[in-house]
């Protein structure tokens, strides 16, 4: 018996040419919805319950019990406090190192490319290989800065003894990190400057402040907001950086918020209150976002 | 006071060379206008003077002070750009007194300055506006006011009709002679339109390559350009220049057009020191052609029209006559009644011929 080579396409055969486009796209929502939506989703509804994870107790429905026992925790204000001279410390120096950067290769140099790449390095680097590196750097009998120090004064420099030394240390390891990236968008910014520009205001015989007031900084500002709204964000949510370097020590000076959230799931197993404190950053870092987002639209429609 | 001398300037960028020797002299209180096609030369010049680029040879005198290496902020110098380089986030207000900004002056000074120069060109009700909402006539006019807000010793203007449409570009021609005429200042602009060159400028160099080629008033460069590059330059249209060659036989010396031939004794330069067969280029304006009929005085011939372009008040007519192409310019009525592939009879006078040589271009007499 022969088969017709031009059958009627079968029911998955239409079904597929049908959806095609969904069909291919359905695996990575699978795992979207497995790994974050769902858990996202049912960690919102634990934070209305008392859970530990490590219980065999049920939960039970307690209402808002969770939310106000964080915000009327005086720990939780200490960490949103410490976190606070995180961002405020660390954005400003970004934000100046960057700048002072982005000045730097605006200009054209011999070396210019090969010094940029090095300068965009620690940026792409992962946030372990830093924090280790920072680690090894402060480390008080062999560590680099320690060793130095010593050759000057005879004594071992413990930099993570002291909490502003330990804050000052983290900052350091961050804003090494993080500045090239406000450089990339404050270079962005100068080199849009139209060059003619310069040159009239050469002719017009202007200050050099004036001239970066009136006319390189309007170029920049809208990037430069974006560049400490992007970090704000980002540095509200330091967690690899103190992790690595001083786990939160010494004492709890430089525990920011989200190490805290780390220590309350799963290491005081206050599992609902964690999902709770960590729903409070989440609205936090939308408020931001929108913010942020509310920037981009606007220098959207300038442009 | 200001008496502007270039000596020999050379730029290069890389292997391009831009300025190969420019020498000029622009008298005190002159309108000079810097004629060239594109790339001759012209903004490399007004940036050199400016200071804007650093040369790699020659001077720049002003006054008889050397300003070669005198920074651009001492030079006191005002330049309106081809872009106008207005700044943007500037109001109009604010960009007229940017350069007054660091003067010292006070405040009531500096804003009676500008109120002044804005209702001297006309741009009052856009002071509180950003250069972006200005019109392309009021954005030039901005420009200008910048430059002349402040009395500087001299003006530079690099193309600064080029950017405006026609009808615009024909009102600021007067524009600017007005305020030539009321600033008595020294003034060099660029353009690469010889209409502009020779109705505003006093008088006008022509760059070509990056160097001077001539320096003359309108009626100079029109009646007796050095060379063939001149010639075509100035003047539109361009002026004919047909191929010719000198023959000599038992009846005379004679000049050999494709179409017709002329007495070397009715030239207006002597060519009997040339070889026979010495090849040169007649140049006619297209306005010393005219179209005859029983009046055959000057030099007769018949060429058959190809295009005609009507002008409005004038039409040009493309010819050609015995394997050269000529350009006519005759009047609208006239050429309402030619049509293409039709023959006419024309005439010239040799008087206002003027002949080059064919290789080097160059000027007889």
């Amino acid at each position: 018996m022969t088969t017709v080579a031009t059958t009627k396409p079968g029911f998955f055969e239409r079904f597929f040419a049908r959806h095609r486009g969904p069909l291919l796209v359905s695996p990575a929502i699978l795992v979207l919805v497995a790994m974050n939506i769902f858990p996202l989703f049912w960690s919102f509804g634990l934070s209305f319950y008392k859970y530990r994870a490590n219980r065999q107790a049920e939960p039970v429905f307690v209402w808002f019990d969770n939310y106000i026992k964080i915000l009327s925790d005086p720990v939780v204000w200490s960490r949103f406090q410490t976190t606070a001279i995180f961002v405020a410390i660390s954005v400003l120096f970004q934000l100046i190192v960057g700048f002072l950067l982005a000045v730097l290769f605006e200009k054209q140099f011999p070396g210019r490319r090969v010094l940029l790449m090095l300068v965009l390095t620690p940026m792409m680097l992962s946030f372990v290989a830093v924090g280790a590196f920072f680690r090894y750097y402060y480390e008080p009998t062999f560590g680099l800065l320690s060793q130095a120090i010593k050759a000057i004064t005879g004594e071992p420099f413990i930099i993570l003894q002291s909490p502003a030394g330990a804050i000052g240390a983290i900052i350091f390891a961050d804003v090494w990190m993080w500045s090239p990236f406000v450089m990339l968008l404050v270079l962005a910014g100068l080199v849009s400057v139209p060059k003619h520009l310069y040159e009239a205001a050469e002719i017009d015989r202007v200050s050099w402040w004036r001239r970066f007031r009136t006319i390189t900084f309007p170029y920049i500002r809208g990037l430069l907001l974006l560049a400490v709204l992007f970090r704000t964000i980002e540095t509200f949510k330091l967690f690899d950086a103190v992790f690595l370097i001083t786990e939160g020590g010494p004492g709890t000076s430089t525990e920011t918020i989200a190490v805290y959230v780390y220590r309350v799931a799963f290491q005081y197993f206050r599992t609902s209150e964690s999902a709770a404190l960590g729903y409070i950053l989440l609205f936090v870092v939308v408020v931001l976002t929108n913010l942020y987002l509310f920037f981009v639209q606007r220098r959207a429609r300038e442009t | 006071m200001a008496t502007l001398r270039l000596e020999c300037l050379r730029k290069s960028y890389g292997r391009v060379s831009a300025l190969n020797g420019v020498d000029l002299e622009v008298h005190d209180g002159e309108f000079f206008a810097l004629l060239g096609p594109s790339a001759a030369g012209k903004t490399t010049t007004l940036r050199a003077i400016a200071g804007l680029e650093t040369l790699d040879g020659g001077r720049v005198l002003l006054d008889g002070e050397d300003l070669t290496e005198v920074p651009v902020r001492r030079r006191n110098m005002a330049m309106v750009f081809q872009s106008f380089a207005l700044y943007p986030h500037l109001s109009t207000a604010n960009n007229l007194a940017y350069p007054l900004r660091e003067a010292g002056l006070p405040r009531r000074e500096i804003a009676k300055r500008v109120q002044e120069t804005a209702e001297l060109l006309r741009i009052t009700h856009t002071l509180k506006r950003k250069p972006a909402s200005l019109s392309g006539g009021e954005q030039q006019r901005l420009a200008i006011g910048r430059a002349i807000i402040r009395q500087p010793r001299l003006f530079l203007l690099d193309e600064p009709l080029t950017n405006l449409d026609a009808k615009l570009r024909h009102a600021m021609r007067a524009e600017f002679k007005r305020l030539h005429r009321e600033l008595k200042a020294t003034m060099i602009f660029a353009t690469p339109d010889q209409l502009e060159a020779l109705s505003m400028g006093q008088r006008v160099g022509i760059l070509r390559d990056g160097r001077i080629v001539q320096i003359g008033t309108a009626d100079e460069l029109y009646l007796g350009p050095r060379d063939n590059f001149v010639a075509q330059l100035v003047g539109d249209p361009p002026m004919n220049l047909i191929p010719a060659t000198l023959r000599r036989d038992r009846n005379g010396a004679r000049l050999e057009l494709p179409f017709a031939a002329i007495d070397t004794a009715r030239l207006p330069s002597s060519v009997e020191a040339f070889q026979p067969g010495t090849e040169f280029l007649l140049g006619i304006r297209p306005h010393d052609l005219r179209l005859v009929g029983d009046d055959r005085r000057g030099i007769a011939f018949e060429a058959e029209i190809r295009l005609a372009e009507p002008q409005g008040d004038i039409t040009i007519l493309d010819l050609h006559a015995g394997g050269a192409d000529l350009r006519l310019v005759v009047a609208e009525i006239e050429g309402a009644r030619r049509t293409p592939g039709e023959t006419i009879s024309l005439a010239f006078e040799p008087a206002r011929t003027r002949l080059f040589m064919k290789d080097s271009g160059l000027a007889l007499g």
